[in-house]
C-alpha cells in the first residue's frame, strides 16, 4: 500500500530526458564522468522538478515555472567589450569556451579538459535531493574554465568570465581556486539574446585559502525570454576575504543560489545584491551562509526594485554551528515594490547553536517615501526623474562600496540604462 | 553548617525535572478503550449526546483524516505516534453534569486548589469585584464546572462548555463551528475535528463588553489519554471579551497527545483578546515524558475595524507546535502576536504567527521573545502576507532569541510576502546570549546567578508580559523563572 504513483512528466521534464538523450553523444568526459551524469539525471526523473512542497523552493515552483527546454544554441552570438577596459577575458561563447593562454599568476584550463582527465566525475555531485541546478548543470556541463590564482599573486587586472549566449541551453561551471594570499576581482557577466529563447545552468566553485581577498561580482543580463539556473558554492579559510556582489536585471525566469561556508577563522563574507525586476520575470536568490568556526563574520545587504508584473523571492539562511563562537552575522533585506501588480516574498532565516553570538536579521518591503518625492518634485524635479534618483539611491549605495572607481562607475551605468529601460 | 544546607537547596533547585504540577489525581473516570475507528466517534457523539449532524460532521473529518499525513515540515523531532494506542475519551465519571459547585468532587476541586485556579465563587467574590474571572475548567477533555454563568446570562454573554453549547444554542454552532479552521485545514485539526471532547464556548452579542475575564483551566489527568478540546468564541459587533486558558498535566514518563482548535470570530467593530499561559508537562530532565502540544488557534477578523490580540507565554509541553493566526478580512481590522517561548531540558518550540492581509488598511504586530536553555530547540516559524487587494496593509515584526548555554539551538523562519505596492512590512530579528555586564552587575550586588538570569529574562520579555492581564502577568513571570531553573552550569 505504499507505493506512491509518480505524476507524470511535465513537457519540461520530459524535453530534460529527451535533451540529455540527444546530447550524450556530445558532451565530454570520461567513463566515470559519464556515470555521474547518467546518475544526476535519474535523480532529476525520480524526484521530478521541484514544487513548492520542497522548502529550498519554496516560492520558485519550477515545476509550473520551467517552460520548455530548448535543444541546441540556435541563434549567433559572439564576445562584446569587457565591462571594464584592459581585463582578462575568459569567453564562453554559446556554451564553448577557448584554450587561452593564462596571464602572470593565474593557471587556466577549460573545463572540457578537467572533463576528460580522469579526476573530473568527483566534481559531478548534487549537494542533496533538492540540488536541481546541480543535478542538472552535473548531467549536462560541457565547458566553463578551471582556474587558481597563485599564493600572494595581486591580479590588477580584472578577471571577466563572459557567457554570451543566443537560444538552445548552456551549461557551464568555473572553478576557482585562490591560493594563500592571493588577491583578484573576478567578473562573472551573463549575456543574452532578446530575440532567443534560451536555457542555461551555471556552477561556480570558489575556494579560498588562508588570507586570500576576492572579490566576485555576478552581473546576469540574459534576455527577456532566458531561463538562467546558477549556483556559487564558496568556502572560505583562515583570514580569507570574499565579498560577493550580484546585479540581477535581466532574463524571464533566474534563480541564483549561494552557497557560501565560512569555515576559516578570522574570515569575512560580504554579499551585496541588487536586484532589478521588470516585466513578467520571477527572480529568486537563495543564501545559505554557515558560520562554522569561532570568530567570524558576515555581512548581507539585498536590494530589490520591482516593476511591472515581476516577481522577486530572496531566502536567506544563516546558520551558526555549535562549534561558532564569537561569530557575528547580520542580513537585511529591502524592497522597494513600484508595483500594484508586482510581488516580493522574503524568507531570511536565523539557524543558531552556539549562545556566544550577535546574528539578526531584517526585511523591509515598502513604496517610496512620498515625502521624499515631495521634496524632489518641489524644487522643480519632475516625478518621473525624481522617482529615478530615489530608486538610483537606493542600490547604488551598495555598489559604491567597491573600491574599483572605473568599475564602479561601469555598474552605475548599467543600474541607469536598466531604470531608462523600465522606469 | 548553613552553607551546606544552602548548596543543598541550590542543588535541589537546579533539578530540571521539577514540575510543579506534576501530580496526579486519582479520580474515578469513565474512559473509551484504547484506538480510533468510527465507533469510538460514535460513541463519544453519544456520550455527549450531540444532534445528528455533528456526528456526520465529525464521521466526515474521520474520513478525510484517514486519508491525510502527518505534517514534517516543522523543526520537531519525536517517534512517530500511534494514533491507536490512545483513549480518545475519558471523562471524571461524577461529572456528569454538576448542577452547581458543590457536586462536583471535592477531590477535583482539591486540584484546582493545587493548581492555584480560583474556582470557588466565593473566593473571587473576596476579592476585589473587579477583578472577577468566570472559570470554565476542562479535565481530560471534559468540561468540569464553569462559573459564573447566570451573571454573564445578565450581560447577554453564553460562556459554557461547547457540548452544553451544542445542546442549547445549536443554531449558534453550527453557524460558527469550522468556518474558521476548516475540517480538512491540517493534520491534527481534522483529528480535532472527528474525536473532540469539549472545550470551551463565548457568545457575546452586538455591543456587549464581556463584564468579566473568561478564563478556561484545561488538564490532562487520565494515562494514555489524548486531550482534543475545540474552543469557539464569538464577538458580534462591537463587542469586547478577554479570554484567559491556562494548561497543565501531571508527570508521566508516557509522551501524551494535546491537539487542540481554537476559532476566533471578531465581527464589526469587535475585540477578542486571547491569552495563554501554557505550562503542560515538559518531560523530565532526559526529555522522557511530557506533552506533544499540536495545536491550531485562528482568528478571523471578519468584520471592519475588528481586532484579535493573542498573547502567549509558553513553557510547557515536550514539544509545541502552534501557530496562532489572524485573517484580517475586514478593512481596516488588526491582528496582535505577542509570544514568550521558553525552552529548556529537552523541550521542542516550533511556534509563531500568521497575519494574513485580506482587507484594506489592515494592520498587524507580532513581538515573539525566544529564549532557549539546555538542550531544547526554539524555533519561531511566521508569515506575514499581503493579498493584491490589501492597500495599505502594515506589518511590524520583531522576533528575539536569547539563548542561554551552547547546548540550545534558536531559529527564527520568517515569510514575508508582499503582493501589493502600498504594503509596509519590517521585520527585524536578534539573537544574543544574555548580556555579560548584566549579568556581572546583578552578581556584583549579591544576587544569586540563577536569579539574576531569571531577572533579566524578564526584563527581555518584558514587552508581552505587559500585554497579560495583570494576574496572568504574575503567573507568567514566575512561570519563566521556574522554566529556567537548572539552566546555569
Amino acid at each position: 500500500m505504499d507505493m506512491q504513483t509518480k505524476p507524470p512528466r511535465t513537457a519540461a521534464e520530459q524535453a530534460i530526458q529527451d535533451s540529455f538523450a540527444e546530447m550524450i553523444g556530445q558532451l565530454p568526459g570520461d567513463a566515470a564522468v559519464m556515470v555521474a551524469r547518467d546518475k544526476l539525471l535519474s535523480a532529476i526523473d525520480d524526484a521530478g522538478l521541484p514544487t513548492r512542497r520542497i522548502e529550498s523552493w519554496h516560492y520558485t515552483d519550477l515545476r509550473s515555472l520551467l517552460r520548455g527546454v530548448p535543444s541546441k544554441p540556435s541563434g549567433r552570438a559572439g564576445r562584446v567589450d569587457p565591462l571594464v577596459w584592459g581585463s582578462v577575458v575568459l569567453p564562453v561563447v554559446q556554451g564553448r569556451s577557448t584554450d587561452l593562454t593564462a596571464p602572470e599568476g593565474m593557471r587556466l584550463t577549460p573545463f572540457s579538459k578537467v572533463l576528460q582527465s580522469g579526476e573530473a566525475a568527483r566534481l559531478l555531485t548534487e549537494r542533496g535531493s533538492d540540488d536541481l541546478i546541480g543535478q542538472l548543470n552535473g548531467a549536462f556541463v560541457g565547458d566553463g574554465y578551471s582556474f587558481t590564482v597563485a599564493a600572494d599573486a595581486s591580479m590588477d587586472k580584472i578577471i571577466e568570465i563572459q557567457s554570451v549566449q543566443s537560444g538552445g541551453q548552456v551549461h557551464s561551471r568555473f572553478q576557482a581556486a585562490f591560493e594563500a594570499g592571493a588577491k583578484a576581482t573576478v567578473i562573472e557577466r551573463y549575456l543574452g539574446d532578446a530575440a532567443e529563447t534560451g536555457l542555461s545552468t551555471s556552477i561556480s566553485t570558489l575556494e579560498l585559502a588562508d588570507g586570500a581577498e576576492v572579490t566576485w561580482i555576478i552581473l546576469q543580463g540574459r534576455g527577456g525570454n532566458d531561463q538562467h539556473l546558477a549556483q556559487l558554492s564558496a568556502r572560505l579559510g583562515e583570514n580569507s576575504t570574499l565579498k560577493v556582489y550580484v546585479i540581477n536585471a535581466g532574463g524571464k525566469l533566474t534563480r541564483q543560489e549561494l552557497h557560501v561556508d565560512v569555515a576559516g577563522e578570522g574570515s569575512h563574507f560580504d554579499l551585496r545584491c541588487v536586484n532589478l525586476l521588470a516585466g513578467d520575470s520571477h527572480t529568486d536568490v537563495t543564501l545559505t551562509l554557515g558560520h562554522s568556526v569561532p570568530n567570524t563574520t558576515s555581512r548581507e545587504i539585498v536590494r530589490n526594485v520591482v516593476l511591472g508584473r515581476a516577481r522577486g523571492v530572496f531566502q536567506g539562511q544563516i546558520k551558526v554551528a555549535q562549534l561558532a563562537q564569537k561569530t557575528d552575522a547580520q542580513m537585511s533585506c529591502n524592497t522597494l515594490l513600484l508595483s500594484d501588480d508586482g510581488e516580493f516574498s522574503a524568507k531570511p532565516e536565523l539557524e543558531i547553536f552556539a549562545d556566544d553570538v550577535i546574528c539578526g536579521h531584517g526585511a523591509t518591503v515598502i513604496d517610496i517615501d512620498h515625502s521624499h518625492l515631495f521634496y524632489l518634485m518641489a524644487r522643480g524635479i519632475t516625478e518621473k526623474s525624481a522617482r529615478g534618483l530615489l530608486v538610483n539611491g537606493f542600490v547604488d549605495e551598495l555598489i559604491d562600496e567597491i573600491d574599483n572607481e572605473v568599475l564602479v562607475e561601469a555598474l552605475e551605468t548599467l543600474v541607469e540604462q536598466w531604470l531608462a529601460d523600465h522606469g | 553548617m548553613p552553607a551546606v544546607q544552602e548548596t543543598i537547596d541550590q542543588v535541589r533547585l537546579i533539578d530540571v525535572d521539577q514540575y510543579k504540577y506534576g501530580f496526579e489525581t486519582v479520580i474515578e473516570s469513565d474512559t473509551a478503550p484504547k484506538g480510533l475507528t468510527e465507533d469510538t466517534i460514535r460513541m463519544i457523539s453519544a456520550k455527549k449526546n450531540e444532534p445528528d449532524w455533528m456526528l456526520e460532521w465529525r464521521l466526515d473529518a474521520f474520513k478525510r483524516w484517514l486519508t491525510m499525513e502527518e505534517p514534517t515540515w516543522a523543526r520537531v523531532d519525536y517517534p512517530k505516534i500511534d494514533f491507536q494506542d490512545i483513549h480518545y475519551y475519558s471523562a471524571p465519571k461524577s461529572s456528569a453534569g454538576p448542577k452547581s459547585i458543590d457536586d462536583v468532587d471535592p477531590e477535583l476541586l482539591r486540584v484546582y486548589e493545587k493548581l492555584g485556579i480560583p474556582l470557588r465563587e466565593q473566593e473571587i467574590l473576596a476579592g476585589v469585584e473587579k477583578s472577577k474571572i468566570a472559570v470554565d475548567a476542562v479535565f481530560d477533555s471534559v468540561s468540569v464546572v464553569t462559573t459564573f454563568k447566570k451573571e454573564l446570562a445578565q450581560a447577554g454573554v453564553i460562556f459554557m462548555s461547547i457540548s452544553e453549547a451544542m445542546r442549547e444554542h445549536p443554531e449558534l454552532v453550527q453557524k460558527y463551528l469550522g468556518t474558521v479552521v476548516p475540517i480538512t485545514d491540517n493534520y491534527y485539526a481534522t483529528l480535532n475535528a472527528a474525536v473532540f471532547t469539549d472545550g470551551s464556548f463565548v457568545y457575546v452579542p452586538k455591543g456587549v463588553r464581556c463584564p468579566m475575564e473568561l478564563s478556561t483551566y484545561f488538564r490532562i489527568n487520565e494515562k494514555n489519554t489524548g486531550q482534543f478540546e475545540r474552543t469557539l468564541i464569538i464577538a458580534e459587533e462591537g463587542a469586547y471579551v478577554s479570554y484567559l486558558e491556562g494548561c497543565t498535566a501531571p508527570q508521566r514518563d508516557e509522551n501524551q497527545l494535546h491537539a487542540a482548535v481554537v476559532e476566533l470570530i471578531a465581527m464589526d467593530d469587535a475585540e477578542i483578546k486571547y491569552s495563554t499561559v501554557q505550562n503542560w508537562y515538559p518531560g523530565d530532565k532526559n526529555g522522557k515524558g511530557g506533552i506533544y502540544n499540536f495545536v491550531t488557534k485562528r482568528g478571523d477578523c471578519r468584520g471592519d475595524r475588528s481586532k484579535i490580540s493573542w498573547t502567549q507565554v509558553e513553557t510547557g509541553s515536550a514539544i509545541t507546535w502552534k501557530y496562532p493566526s489572524c485573517i484580517l478580512r475586514g478593512d481596516d481590522s488588526r491582528g496582535e502576536f505577542y509570544s514568550i517561548a521558553v525552552s529548556n531540558g529537552y523541550q521542542q518550540i516550533d511556534s509563531g504567527t500568521k497575519m494574513i492581509h485580506l482587507g484594506k488598511n489592515t494592520s498587524s504586530r507580532i513581538i515573539s521573545k525566544g529564549i532557549s536553555a539546555g538542550h531544547s530547540s526554539n524555533t519561531y516559524r511566521g508569515q506575514v502576507s499581503a493579498h493584491r487587494k490589501a492597500v495599505n496593509a502594515r506589518n511590524f515584526t520583531q522576533c528575539d532569541s536569547l539563548l542561554i548555554g551552547n547546548q540550545c539551538g534558536a531559529h527564527t523562519v520568517p515569510y514575508i510576502e508582499a503582493k501589493n505596492s502600498t504594503a509596509q512590512f519590517e521585520h527585524e530579528a536578534t539573537t544574543s546570549k544574555i548580556s555579560e555586564d548584566q549579568l556581572f552587575y546583578c552578581l556584583a550586588r549579591g544576587i544569586p546567578e540563577e536569579e539574576a538570569i531569571a531577572l533579566i529574562v524578564n526584563g527581555f520579555v518584558r514587552e508581552v508580559i505587559q500585554e497579560l492581564p495583570m494576574e496572568f502577568a504574575v503567573e507568567a513571570q514566575k512561570l519563566i523563572g521556574i522554566s529556567l531553573e537548572g539552566s546555569v552550569g
